[in-house]
């Protein structure tokens, strides 16, 4: 009886690529898409990682924001994914990080001001001007401050804007030019390749860095959306 | 720096800003909605 039964079985039989539902059709060559193991579990990763960061950005709306603004939840929601999931598909080698593209940042960047300030005009019409004289200024004082604060509203559309475009700039050029040279070096005989093995673990270690810097840079853009937005709400 | 290139300036923010406000539509029409009826729920279940 026992040789009816298959004792053995592979331990790497778990990590097949198993096809559960597929679409073939002989257009465009061989067209096949198909729902594999994979595919379900990346998009069960995606509903999972939407879910549980839904808390973190209603929470980070509503203290940054306040609780009764939080008709601006999924527009910072929305801001934030575009963001990192651009930051992070362009981290995959050979694809293209579209952050880096000065105008789409700076394009981010000044539409959120724009927005962020007739939105301060809508509330609060010309109270709005308000917001350039600090409490507590003394009368002498007030013009000056006043440019000056003026001045730093205005640099915010840009300098929301070139603070990510900068980093995703200068994180993948510093790869591309570290790449650069590992790769002759690797390659350049047995010697080369174990003296190259130091500079190879750092160059991982800037690639984690690079991971790390598209993942803060999308939270600092979002918190600070949100503190414009509040500053615009409340005018202190 | 091809980063500054006028010539592709249209396009680049063209496809950034209607990919935006697709996903500002998509989320706040369909998807966030139902994250916040589950929310609700699991509320509803645990507190009352």
């Amino acid at each position: 009886m026992l040789n009816n039964f298959i004792i053995a079985s592979s331990p790497l039989e778990q990590f097949e690529t198993v096809n559960f539902i597929s679409f073939t059709a002989p257009i465009l060559g061989d067209f096949v898409i198909s729902l594999t193991n994979v595919g379900l579990y990346t998009l069960i990763v995606l509903a999972l990682g939407l879910e549980s960061s839904y808390a973190t950005l209603h929470s980070m709306v509503k203290e940054q924001v306040g609780s009764s603004n939080e008709i601006y939840v999924p527009f910072i929601y929305s801001l934030f994914f575009f963001v990192v999931l651009a930051n992070l598909v362009g981290n995959v080698p050979y694809s293209f990080a579209f952050t880096s593209s000065a105008i789409v940042a700076m394009g981010l960047s000044v539409m959120i001001f724009l927005g962020v300030t007739i939105l301060g005009f809508m509330r609060h019409g010309i109270h709005f001007f308000s917001f350039f004289v600090p409490a507590g200024t003394p009368l002498a004082l007030v013009p000056l401050l006043a440019l000056i604060e003026l001045i730093s509203y205005f640099a915010r559309a840009f300098s929301l804007g070139v603070r990510l475009f900068a980093n995703i700039v200068a994180g993948h050029t510093l790869l591309k030019i570290l790449s650069g040279f590992l790769y002759p070096a690797l390659t350049s005989g047995i010697l080369l390749f174990f003296v190259t093995l130091l500079p190879m673990a750092i160059f991982i270690a800037l690639v984690g860095l690079e991971i790390a810097v598209s993942l803060i840079q999308a939270y600092v853009f979002t918190i600070l959306t949100c503190s414009y937005l509040k500053d615009a709400i409340e005018l202190h | 720096m091809p980063q500054l290139l006028p010539f592709y300036f249209v396009n680049q923010l063209t496809f950034a800003f209607v990919v935006l406000m697709i996903m500002v539509y998509v989320f706040s029409k369909y998807i966030l909605p139902m994250f916040t009826e589950l929310f609700l729920t699991r509320m509803y279940i645990t507190k009352l």
